[in-house]
Parts: structure tokens; sequence; C-alpha cells
């Protein structure tokens, strides 16, 4: 069995690890009143805290226990400042690890966090390398949540040196969740986190209990590392459950590919380096010779490809995991990171320069009462 | 002059004391010739002396009739007479005190032997002297019966006997004959029985009494006058008495019976599974004894409730008083259960059945702690979704 950490850091972290608290109470409307009578039902040993420097974020969780939620206290936040929110975690670092080394030992570890807040971004590759020092044989996988675009130039910077400390960090990779890209499955921005946040939720899970399952054809751990050590070790995840109309494991299988089905736009046939298809469905839907075809042919343009198959009743389910080695988008975020920050920088010297010459009319003058 | 004046003077006195004397010597001629009486009380033999007649109590011919007879005489022999005198009735002799002769009237007759006699005479025959008798007095032959009925006892019920003693005795001095005694009409409230008419001896001799008795059965309820028996009799001169005794009343009450009375007096509702204990009293509240008493009793609905020991003989319950006895009630099942008993019995006047009826309740079962079945779970739910709850709680 798996022991798992997972990590949520800054409110959007903290949602999703509820999310992830609430599918384990079977989702949907039934977990509120299900936490009341139910213990949440994880596929492996897994282990949830909720980290942030704002207690009203920690406070909004709905299916996070209340010891697993952990306020560093730092005012109210950090306001979206990496300085402050580093400095938070250094002083609370031993607070912080010591919270996560009760709750035992890890095989592998993932951290949910936003790279545009302020505690989240700032915390996460701090917190990684702590991880890393603590846990020398632990798998860390950070999950990381890239912002809207139009959410300002404070975030588009918190995203791109975040990223930056996080790619350079001992971690074994960053699955990655564009906020941008996956909008469109929701009008309104509130329904499209909740939205977002339930499918990175199910898509973890579904992982987790893949890896910890017995496997028709088998893929593990070990095999998951790998992946993520492809390419850039940045990484996404599709999913698709075959609807009844439907039940092609090939259909299925390019379906959990196709870009409308992942978290980060990217193209599987162009981009991919490594992938990891986990298949699960009832055993007569499992044509195992159709499944290796599919996964020979992915094999021709993503490198190469785990499968694993686990048969579990039900309609064919695909997760894919793969890793990139090219990220168009990310250069674009850093770009348009790079002109926000110019025009902050700018507006500030103009705003400097003003300033200046408004205090030059009382240059020579001295206070008179 | 003054002389003469005196001498007028013992001349006016000397003629009013003569005019005083003949006045006076005037009104004695007249106190004379005045009538004026005296009475006497008289035995037989006791005699009146006045002036030359003599007057003697001869015999108390009749008490009855007011009949005294005397005996005036004169002396010299130009009276001798002996009278019948009617009780207040004037005789007179000689012409009567009017004439100078004497007016003799019996104002009272006592008994047989004595009798008071008013003697109006003249006064100037004297004074009259009582000399009593010096005889004995003759024993008198003169029977008297005194009777009394009786009866047994003064109430009765219909149905009763009753018994009626008739008493004669003889409480004269003679011999009472021919004695009959009459006791009519025979009453319509009673069936005579034995005895009747009753009869007494015909002779009695003075101190002796008799007695007879009969029986009767009465027949009918009310209050009775009781007429008085009358016995005739007479002495040894055939003289005919009679004598009665003193009606009374008496009481016939309506027939005596037994009235048996049922009280059932049962437990508080029983539980189910339970027991209680059924008293049973029946008392007789009639005035004659009830016999042959049979108790039985029944339960309906006929299953739900046991009842044993409600049906029990007795012989005999006397009138005020009263049996008890009890009977064990088992509840088998919930419900409401009447229990009748009829109690059968002789009560003076055939058989007669009475009942008495309670109500019994056996109680559905109770769950004492029944509630707990829901609250417990309830409370434990609450209590485990409120630590869920303060799980959950930041």
């Amino acid at each position: 069995m798996l022991n798992v950490l997972m990590l949520g850091v800054g409110q959007c972290g903290n949602r999703i690890l509820d999310a992830i608290n609430k599918e384990a109470f079977g989702g949907g409307g039934a977990a509120k009143l299900a936490k009341y009578y139910l213990r949440p039902k994880f596929p492996s040993r897994v282990e949830t805290l909720a980290i942030n420097t704002a207690i009203n974020d920690l406070k909004e969780l709905r299916f996070t226990t209340a010891k697993d939620r952990m306020h560093v206290a730092n005012l109210h936040g950090v306001g979206a400042n990496r300085n402050v929110g580093k400095q938070a975690f250094m002083d609370n670092r031993d607070m912080i690890m010591g919270e996560i080394e009760k709750r035992g030992d890890f095989d592998i570890a993932f951290v949910i966090t936003s790279t545009s807040g302020g505690t989240g971004s700032s915390f996460s590759p701090l917190l990684i390398n702590e991880l890393k020092r603590q846990y020398r044989d632990i798998t860390v996988i950070t999950v990381a949540v890239l912002p809207f675009r139009e959410e300002g130039s404070l975030y588009l910077q918190n995203a791109a040196f975040s990223m930056r400390e996080l790619m350079e960090v001992d971690a074994e990779g960053i699955i990655l969740a564009d906020n941008q890209y996956m909008k469109r499955f929701s009008g309104d921005i509130a329904s499209a986190y909740d939205k977002i946040n339930s499918m990175i939720a199910k898509r973890l899970l579904f992982l987790i209990e893949s890896l910890d399952s017995e496997m028709l054809s088998v893929t593990d751990l070990g095999d998951f590392k790998t992946v993520m050590n492809g390419g850039l070790r940045i990484g996404t995840m599709g999913f698709y459950q075959a609807d009844s109309n439907n039940l092609s494991i090939k259909d299925a299988i390019e379906n959990s590919l196709k870009p409308v089905n992942l978290l980060y736009p990217a193209n599987v046939a162009d981009d991919a380096a490594r992938a990891m298809i986990i298949i699960q469905g009832s055993r007569e839907l499992l044509d195992v010779d159709e499944i290796t075809k599919e996964v020979e042919r992915l094999s021709a343009s993503a490198g190469h490809v785990f499968k694993g198959i686990v048969v579990k009743k039900g309609r064919p389910k695909v997760l894919s995991v793969f890793t990139v080695a090219s990220a168009p988008e990310l250069e674009s975020i850093y770009a348009q990171a790079a002109r926000g920050m110019q025009d902050e920088k700018e507006k500030r010297c103009r705003a400097r320069k003003q300033l200046d010459d408004a205090f030059a009319h009382i240059e020579d003058l001295e206070e008179i009462y | 002059m003054r002389r003469l004046i005196y001498l007028q003077c013992l001349a006016y006195l000397l003629f009013s004391i003569l005019l005083i004397q003949a006045a006076h010597a005037k009104e004695a001629s007249d106190n004379n010739d005045e009538v004026t009486f005296k009475d006497f009380n008289l035995n037989i033999g006791d005699r009146i002396d006045l002036g030359d007649y003599q007057m003697e109590l001869i015999e108390i011919q009749s008490v009855r009739d007011g009949l005294v007879v005397m005996r005036v005489a004169k002396i010299g022999g130009s009276l001798d007479e002996q009278r019948a005198l009617l009780l207040d009735s004037p005789n007179n002799f000689d012409g009567g005190a009017e004439n100078g002769g004497i007016t003799i009237t019996v104002a009272d007759i006592f008994d047989e032997q004595s009798a008071k006699v008013r003697i109006e005479y003249q006064q100037s025959l004297g004074t009259p002297r009582k000399h009593a008798s010096e005889r004995p007095a003759p024993a008198l032959d003169k029977p008297e019966l005194s009777v009394q009925k009786s009866f047994e006892r003064n109430q009765m019920s219909v149905g009763d006997e009753v018994k009626v003693t008739i008493t004669v005795k003889n409480v004269g001095t003679g011999q009472a004959l021919g004695i009959k005694a009459e006791d009519i009409p025979p009453l319509p409230e009673f069936s005579y029985v034995a005895g009747y008419p009753p009869k007494i001896k015909e002779t009695l001799d003075f101190g002796q009494s008799d007695s007879t008795v009969y029986v009767m059965n009465a027949v009918k309820e009310g209050s009775i006058r009781v007429p008085a028996i009358m016995v005739s009799y007479t002495d040894a001169k055939k003289k005919a008495k009679s004598n009665s005794s003193e009606p009374f009343n008496i009481l016939i009450r309506p027939k005596s019976k037994a009235d048996l009375a049922i009280k059932l007096a049962g437990p508080a509702p029983i539980a189910l599974d339970g027991e209680g204990m059924l008293n049973i009293s029946i008392s007789n509240l009639g005035t004659a004894s009830a016999t042959r008493i049979e108790a039985d009793g029944t339960v309906t609905p006929a299953d739900g409730l046991q009842a044993t020991g409600l049906g029990k003989s007795f012989f005999e319950i006397l009138p005020g008083g009263e049996v008890n006895y009890s009977a064990r009630l088992s509840g088998l099942k919930p419900g409401n259960y009447t229990i009748r008993l009829k109690v059968g019995y002789d009560g003076g006047d055939g058989s007669v059945i009475q009942e008495g009826t309670l109500n019994v309740v056996v109680l559905e079962r109770e769950y004492k702690y029944q509630y707990l079945l829901l609250i417990i779970p309830i409370a434990i739910i609450i209590a485990w979704m409120y630590r869920r709850y303060k799980e959950y709680k930041y």
C-alpha cells in the first residue's frame, strides 16, 4: 500500500485538497452529509494537510478535518508577496515540518499549489526542498495551477518566478493545470474553480488508486517517476470515461489525450516526452490487443508509454499522464509576465518622477507656523 | 228630772231587750221546720237513727244497675218497710222530708258492700246518728272474671305462625259458672291453624284461672286492631256477668325473605401476566335466612382473564350475616373484562338469583424504557455527528 501525503498549500491548494477529501466521501452533494457518518475512503493510506497563512481560507474548507488544517500565523495571508511568504515559511518551518512528520513516512507526496498566489507560490518550493531533505526516498510531485491571465500582473509575476523555483527544486516533476485553459468548462469563475478543483481531485485519486492496485498490466510508482522525469519534467493529465454509446477502449484512450480532456494545453503528438496510460474498466470491455495497439501507436510519437490496466467493473476510464518536451504556453505566460512587470516598473518610475517633481515645489521651503 | 230621764232610758232599754227576745223566739221556731240533709257512707248492716226513724243498709243488689236495698222502720211499729232504692233517685218515707217524714237518696254505690246515702229531714227531728253494724260482713258470693288475650309477639311477618293465649282468672269471691269466651269475629288477616275457637273451663272457683292457646298464621300484611275477647258467666244466684279484655294493635309485616347483596371488590388494573385478588362479599340484607347458596362466576370475554375460585357454596347466611371469599385473577391478554357473579339461593320464598358485576382491566404490556430504543440511537447519531462536526469545524 502506498503511503501518500497530499499537501494543499495556499488558497488554491487548500481548495483542491478539500475537493480531494470531498471525492473521498463519494463526491457530489451526498458528500456534504457523508462526512458526518463516513470516513473518507482513499484508495491508499492518504494523509492530507492544508497549509495557509490566511485563516479565513482554511475556514472555508468543508471536507478537510480541522486537524488537517494548519494555519501558519502571519497576520492574514502574505498579500501575494512571495518574499513575505518565504519569510513566513522559514519562520515556521519547524512547525510545518513537525506537523507533517506527525503523519508518518510517505512514498509519495503531492504538493498542490497555485503558482500565482502568495502563500502557495512562496511556500511550495521551500516545502519541497524540506520534504526531500527530511524524507530521502520520497517522490514529490508538484501539482501547480497556472492563473487566469487576466487576474493581474502580480499574479503572473508570481507564477513566473514560482514556476522557475519549482523547476529548480529536486522534485520528481510538475503536473500543470491551467485555470485559463479550463475556464472554458464553465461560464462563471466560481463554478469554473469548483469544476477545475473537482477535475484535478478525481484524476489524482484515480492515479493513486491505479498505482496501488493489482493490475492486469502493471505500472507502478517507479514507472510514474520515470514518466515525470521525462522531458521538461513538466506534465499534465488527461482523463476520459467512455459513455454508454461508445464503449470502445481505443476511442477512450484517444479521447483521454485530446486537448479538451487535458488540464493544460498540450499536443501529445508533438510535445509529449513520456506518457503513462492507465485504463480501468470491466474485463469484457478491455481488449488488451486493442490497448496494446493504441499504446504502440502513441509510443511512435510520444517516445515511451507505460500502460497499466486495472480490471474494475464499469465503463472504461482512461487516465493519461505525460510529460512534455516543450511548453509553448509557459513561454507565453513568461512573456506576458515580463511585459506586466516591465509595465509595472515603468508606472512606478513615472509615479516616482511625478512625486519627485511635486516635492520639488517645496524643496527650498520651510514650514511656517 | 234627772231621775225621770234615767227611768225613761231604762224603760227604752227594757223594751228593746224584749223586742230582741221576741224576734229570736220567732226565728227559732222557723228553724225547727226547715229541711236539711246529711250524707253517710254505709256498709251493709250499718244503721242511721233519726228521731224515731231507723234506716239500715240491707244489700247492694246491683252495682251495675245502681240498686240498693234499705230497710226503714219507726219506733212504735208505725213504719217498717224494706225497699230497693235506685241510684240518684229520692225515696220518700212518711210523706218525705217536706212533710215531716224522711227522704233517702242513694248517692253512690262503692261496691257490693258499701254505698253513700243522703238523708233529708226536718231539723225538728233532731240529728241523725250512724250506728255501725256489729255483725261480721257476710261472705259474698260474687265471682269476677278477668280475661286477657295476648299474642306471642306484636310484630310478625306474613307467613309467620303466632300463638294467641287467652287467660281467664276468677278474681272475685264466688264461683263463676257457665263461663263462655267469645273471641269473635275471626280475623281475616290470619288463617286459623289450631285451637280456635278457644275453650275455657265452664266453672272457675274464686282464685282459679284457666287459659287456652290457639295458633294462627299471618296471611296479610298491615296494622291490625285485635278486638277484645268477652267472657260471660253467672254467679251462684244465676246472675249473668261478663268482662272483656282490652283491644290492642299488632303489626303484620310483609313476608320475611332473604335478600343477598353481592359486593365485588376488584384489584387495580392488572398488569399483563400479573395477578390480582378479587374479594367477594355476600351479605344478607333481608329478614330471613338465605340457604343453599351457590355462587358461580363468568368472565367475558372468556379468554384473556383467568379467574380461579369464583365458585363457592354456603349452607346458610343469617339475616344481617355476611360471607367473604376471594378469587384469584390472572391477566393473560390486555383488554377490558367483565366478571359476572351469579348467586343462587333459597330466600324463603323460593329460589332467587342475584348478580354482581365488576369490570377489570388488564393493562397493555408496559415497555418502560422502550423510548430509549429510539432515543439512544438518535443520541449516538447526534453525538457522532457532533463529533464529526467538531472534527471539521475549524
